[in-house]
């Protein structure tokens, strides 16, 4: 089971790069609450935070006696324990007791994905037996704020946020506190995540480019010519015509692979909000652009470039084909070499894959487009007597006290502790970080300038430099010329477009959005496999618009113009 | 059957039949075929869709990484645990309920009522929430009673099995009665030991639903410890949603390709049910022996 | 003699006691729940603080642009399955129960239950490479014998009987079991009686085998008749994709992307009350049909 460690190991670098990163603010934040804990260590516990407000406030304060809190809590997929530790006893629970005062037992844990705990949560919640503290989505935190069910955070948050913390908070201009925010109040603290960490680019087999003697694509018309190549010209030289040119799964748009870097090639931008000329948000699904997308793709399906019958592949079908060396080109997210590409070069020693920032069908450079980041949020129960324990949590976990505790984010054999914190959100750039450390090093040779941690992950990313294919996909994500070496382009270029909306579901979402997607896919899909003449997507726009598209905008409009003020 | 002379067109019927099970039997078994394949193949050639009916890159990996996860043994206890002793609730249950139903309105005349009152069940429900609620409502969440109690009465068996009871000669009871036998005499004496091959098709019924109901186990159990093991295998099999990954669910990439382990599970976990059938086939041919006896 | 009655049927009452009890708790308790289906529920505010909206949830449905397409796909694969899921099981049967050899009919009976067991997210995956117009063997065995390759699951004409083969291919075998059971129960001295009368395999089949299943299989109809709206949700949504929602978006798929978006427990619980309420209607209509006609309480 060599790759579940080495994947394992790429999340434990990133915090422990994360961690570090931060401890130069940490030290005159440190300083600080040393010096002012004894004093608040009584406060909270005599009553409600605000008639406590004017006492000494401090954001890593102990609770003396101690408090307890209850949570709820996914165990995902990946997560394991040590002999004799559970989430109920480990690293984490002991920190939070002795640094904090804070008791943590966890009402339920649900194992599984995403969407299974939140078939928990939401029977717990429509039971009113929720937790005290727990991870919700945007759709229940609307609901939760409007049944009332949690607790305003305003008047703890900006209080007890540590230097380091502030920083991570309102790195993004607040946005991210904006969609956590209802009628001016501060319902929750989002989990902070990456909007560069899923953006697309363009994957090539440069093995098949060199054996095809093809330039590498600079513009869509290179893209075309690849692809076409790629199918017609038998790369694997196996004397059928069984490859393909573009990738493309039944859900046009995934991680692996996904259109919508295809279609920003074009300037178009589905599923997201974009500003028009006028100053004004429209949805990015039914600009012109699209429909010259949508047409080349057609072309495309029509030429016998794309698999005939990927209107019912999903993405692990269409994995086999890449992973059976029958695709040679797809646009997807910064990850994909760890899968599906790994499992190839593991069958097919020969496949070399690299990335390509995003092609453009005109002079205009392609902006890759990137959705509203945060996904999650963690709450505080109304009527729980401590609101600023969520932010004192929030606090320690990006603390020196993480930051120099290897047993707090990863052991040796790859079990990742920090999954067992009751809050998270990281450094939107922690995985840029550690290219730029990472690739810096190999590229000189020279680890010397890495902290153990990173030296662990050079060490392991110099297996592959040694002939060891184990460590490929980490390389081609973080190693020299990789992944996020065209995160970095982006960044630099300013080819970055970033959805325009980001607040909770307008009304006409919660009530349209399915309609909506399921028209989108079924006329996208059907003018690309050329069932429908490319005009459909006229229809398509008037439907969208008449079937509550048209209300959507208003909404969404509404919403930016509130932001402006 | 006494031994007749075979017509032509009996034989070709005959062989027409013997082909077409067979087929019908192969096609049935491939699948299962192909999972134990995947479960001995690698990884890689799993992911890439290489494996068919043998196993490509032969490892036995998967199994020796069952072994060392502990979640797999607990998971299969609890649903032993369910299954004996929801199959045993279940069962005697059917039972009991199903004596006073088979009987006719005259008499027993509130039958009907009653009858309607628990197929009323089947059709109409309140929904997830309010069954939750109930649950909880009743202090069984979270334990095993959880999984057995809110279908401890299953409406579609009882239905069955008075069915079976029905067709039993009304004389026996009859006879029974003139003997001084009351309900309960009767009932055991002589209906559940003539129901036999009834009674091993809803236990099969029984113990087939109770291992594979994973959604209860979702639900109502607080601890992944205690999750039966097709909750488990379901946790183990959905897919993650690849469109929202985040740099963190990075290294959860390595369970897309796990196919062979989950394959391994999935066998593990369908093996000891296989099992169950053949064992229970012997109580049908009893059937037709206490068929006999009763002339 | 009343009271006798009464006194000797008591013990019937309290066999029936321990299940009725039960079933009040957890099924009838529970169903206080349908009013959520007319409100907009809120989970935070429950069942009694919730907003009432009517029939707005069902009016919410009915507005969907394609209600009556996904309600038409729903009728017809479900119904398709309820007859086909019917007779494809008592043909198998009784083509085992002419199977003389023991080893070969158990050996049958064993292996034709396994599917019953795969997930279909396993049998998913191996159904698109099967089915592949391309590659798929079944196509390929098609084009032996001369015909155009399918697209049994791209194409709308052919998408809904895929489902309906698959379908009953996986939970035949289950069937076969209770019917098998019920041959057994089919007394021999009939049998007997019918060879004297100088009946060979096929009459015996039509006048003693078939009638003695008449009674269990209409039960079986009947209390499949509920499922007239449930198309099977996991089949669908592992098999489905846009080019074949023209004819394979079912009701459940359809909630559950209404769902998807928000939590909508007002829409699924009308959904289920709708269902529930043209179960109800069928079943005690096929009730009442057969007690009139044949004169035969099916429960």
């Amino acid at each position: 089971m060599q790759s579940r460690i080495t994947k394992t190991w790429i999340a434990a670098l990133t915090l422990a790069l994360l961690a570090t990163a931060c401890s130069g603010n940490e030290q005159k934040d440190a300083g600080e609450s040393s010096a002012a804990a004894s004093p608040s260590a009584t406060a909270p516990a005599a009553g409600s935070a605000s008639a406590s407000a004017e006492e000494a406030v401090d954001p890593l304060g102990k609770y003396d006696p101690p408090i307890e809190m209850s949570f709820g809590k996914l165990i995902d997929q990946s997560m394991k324990f040590k002999e004799g530790e559970s989430i109920e006893n480990n690293a984490w629970t002991k920190l939070y007791e002795e640094k904090l005062g804070i008791k943590v037992k966890f009402d339920w844990t649900v194992a599984g994905t995403e969407d299974q705990y939140f078939q928990k949560l939401n029977v717990a919640v429509a039971s009113n037996n929720i937790p005290d503290s727990f991870m919700v989505n945007a759709q229940t935190l609307a609901k939760l704020a409007e049944a009332g069910q949690i607790e305003d955070l305003t008047p703890v948050f900006d209080k007890y946020l540590t230097p380091t913390t502030k920083e991570l908070y309102y790195a993004d201009g607040g946005n991210a506190l904006r969609a956590a925010t209802f009628d001016g109040k501060l319902m929750a603290i989002p989990n902070i995540s990456s909007e560069i960490d899923s953006t697309s680019m363009l994957w090539v087999r440069t093995d098949w480019l060199e054996k095809l003697k093809l330039p590498e694509p600079k513009t869509m018309d290179d893209v075309y010519a690849i692809s076409e190549a790629f199918a017609k010209q038998d790369p694997d030289g196996n004397g059928k015509a069984d490859t393909y040119g573009l990738g493309v799964d039944k859900l046009l748009w995934d991680g692996f692979p996904g259109l919508e870097g295809f279609f920003n090639g074009f300037h178009a931008y589905p599923n997201m909000w974009v500003p028009d000329a006028s100053g004004k948000l429209v949805s990015g699904n039914v600009q012109p652009q699209m429909k010259a997308a949508l047409a080349k793709l057609q072309e495309m399906y029509k030429a016998g470039l794309i698999d005939k019958e990927f209107g019912i592949k999903d993405s692990a079908k269409v994995a086999e084909s890449l992973i059976a060396g029958k695709l040679g080109l797809y646009y997807g997210q910064p990850w994909t070499p760890l899968w599906p590409m790994q499992d190839g070069k593991n069958l097919d020693p020969g496949m070399e894959w690299k990335a390509y920032p995003l092609p453009s069908v005109d002079a205009e450079p392609a902006k890759t487009q990137s959705l509203f980041p945060i996904k999650q949020y963690f709450v505080v129960k109304k009527g729980f007597k401590h609101p600023e324990a969520l932010v004192k949590l929030a606090n320690i976990y990006k603390s020196d006290e993480v930051a120099n505790n290897q047993q707090l984010y990863s052991s040796k054999d790859g079990i990742a502790f920090f999954k067992y914190a009751v809050t998270a959100g990281s450094d939107p750039h922690q995985n840029l970080n550690a290219y730029k450390k990472l690739s810096a090093a190999i590229s000189a040779k020279d680890p010397s300038g890495l902290s153990p941690s990173d030296k662990a992950g050079y060490d392991h990313i110099l297996k592959y430099l040694n002939g060891d294919n184990v460590s490929w996909g980490n390389y081609l994500v973080f190693g020299p010329g990789s992944s996020y070496s065209i995160i970095d382009q982006y960044l630099t270029d300013k080819r970055i477009q970033y959805d325009a909306f980001f607040g909770a579901p307008t009304p006409a979402m919660t009530e349209k959005t399915a309609a909506l997607n399921k028209l989108q896919l079924e006329a996208f899909t059907k003018i690309i496999m050329g069932e429908a003449p490319i005009d459909a997507f006229d229809k398509y726009v008037t439907d969208f618009n008449k079937l509550g598209g048209e209300q959507m905008t208003r909404e969404v409009n509404e919403w930016y113009a509130k932001q402006g003020k | 059957m006494r031994m007749q002379r075979i017509a032509p067109s009996r034989k070709a019927f005959l062989v027409a039949n013997y082909a077409f099970l067979c087929l019908l039997a192969v096609s049935c078994v491939l699948p299962l075929v192909y999972v134990l394949a995947m479960s001995f193949s690698s990884s890689s050639a799993a992911a890439g869709g290489l494996v068919t009916l043998w196993p490509v890159g032969f490892t036995t990996k998967s199994y020796e990484y069952i072994l060392e996860k502990p979640a797999f043994s607990q998971a299969f206890l609890v649903t032993l645990e369910r299954v004996a002793l929801g199959t045993a609730v279940n069962m005697f249950l059917s039972i009991l309920t199903a004596y006073p139903l088979s009987k006719e309105s005259t008499q027993f005349k509130p039958r009907t009522f009653y009858a309607w009152v628990f197929v009323f069940t089947i059709l109409f429900s309140g929904g997830l929430i309010p069954w939750y609620v109930t649950i909880q409502w009743t202090g069984i969440n979270d334990t095993i009673w959880a999984l057995i109690l809110p279908g401890a009465v299953p409406v579609f068996n009882i239905i069955l099995l008075l069915n079976f009871f029905r067709k039993l000669p009304r004389e026996l009871e009859e006879s029974a009665f003139i003997d001084g036998a009351g309900h309960w005499t009767t009932l055991i004496r002589i209906f559940v030991p003539l129901s036999m091959p009834a009674m091993a098709t809803i236990m099969l019924l029984t113990i087939v639903t109770h291992w594979n109901s994973w959604f209860d186990g979702l639900i109502l159990m607080n601890k992944p410890e205690h999750y039966p093991l097709s909750t488990y295998l379901q946790t183990i099999m959905t897919q993650m949603n690849l469109t929202t990954l985040t740099a963190e669910q990075m290294e959860d990439l390595a369970n897309v390709s796990d196919r062979t382990a989950k394959a391994a599970q999935l066998f593990l976990g369908a093996l000891p049910i296989l099992l169950v059938y053949p064992f229970l086939q012997r109580f049908f041919v009893t059937g037709i022996v206490m068929g006999s006896v009763k002339e | 003699m009343a009271f006798l009655k009464t006194w000797r049927n008591l013990p019937l009452h309290i066999m029936i006691f321990p299940a009725l009890a039960l079933v009040l708790v957890y099924s009838y308790v529970p169903m206080a729940g349908i009013v959520i289906g007319f409100q907009n529920f809120l989970p935070g505010k429950g069942l009694f603080g919730s907003e009432w909206i009517g029939l707005e949830n069902f009016r919410y449905l009915l507005d969907m642009p394609d209600t009556l397409q996904v309600l038409r796909n729903t009728l017809l694969i479900a119904s398709l399955k309820i007859v086909v899921g019917e007779f494809f099981p008592i043909f198998v049967a009784l083509l085992l129960n002419e199977v003389r050899k023991l080893w070969f009919k158990r050996g049958v009976q064993t292996l034709i239950y396994l599917p019953y067991f795969m997930s279909w997210v396993i049998l998913g995956g191996i159904l698109i490479d099967i089915l592949s117009p391309s590659q798929g063997i079944v196509n390929q065995m098609l084009g032996w014998i001369g015909f155009e390759p399918v697209y049994f699951l791209g194409s709308n004409d052919w998408f809904p009987y895929t489902m309906v083969m698959s379908h009953v291919w996986k939970e035949f075998g289950f069937n076969t079991i209770v019917y098998l059971a019920i041959l057994t129960s089919i007394s021999p001295s009939l049998y007997e009686a019918a060879v004297i009368d100088g009946a060979g395999r096929w009459k015996q089949t039509l006048h003693v085998t078939l009638p003695g299943m008449v009674p269990i299989i209409l039960l079986m109809t009947t209390l499949s008749l509920g499922n007239v709206l449930n198309a099977g949700f996991d089949q669908i949504f592992i098999l489905y994709s846009p080019s074949v929602y023209d004819s394979g978006d079912i009701i459940d798929t359809l909630v559950f992307r209404t769902g998807l978006q928000n939590a909508q427990y007002g829409v699924a619980t009308a959904v289920g009350l709708f269902k529930s309420v043209v179960s109800f209607l069928l079943i005690s209509v096929s009730y009442i049909v057969s007690y009139r006609m044949a004169n035969y309480r099916i429960f």
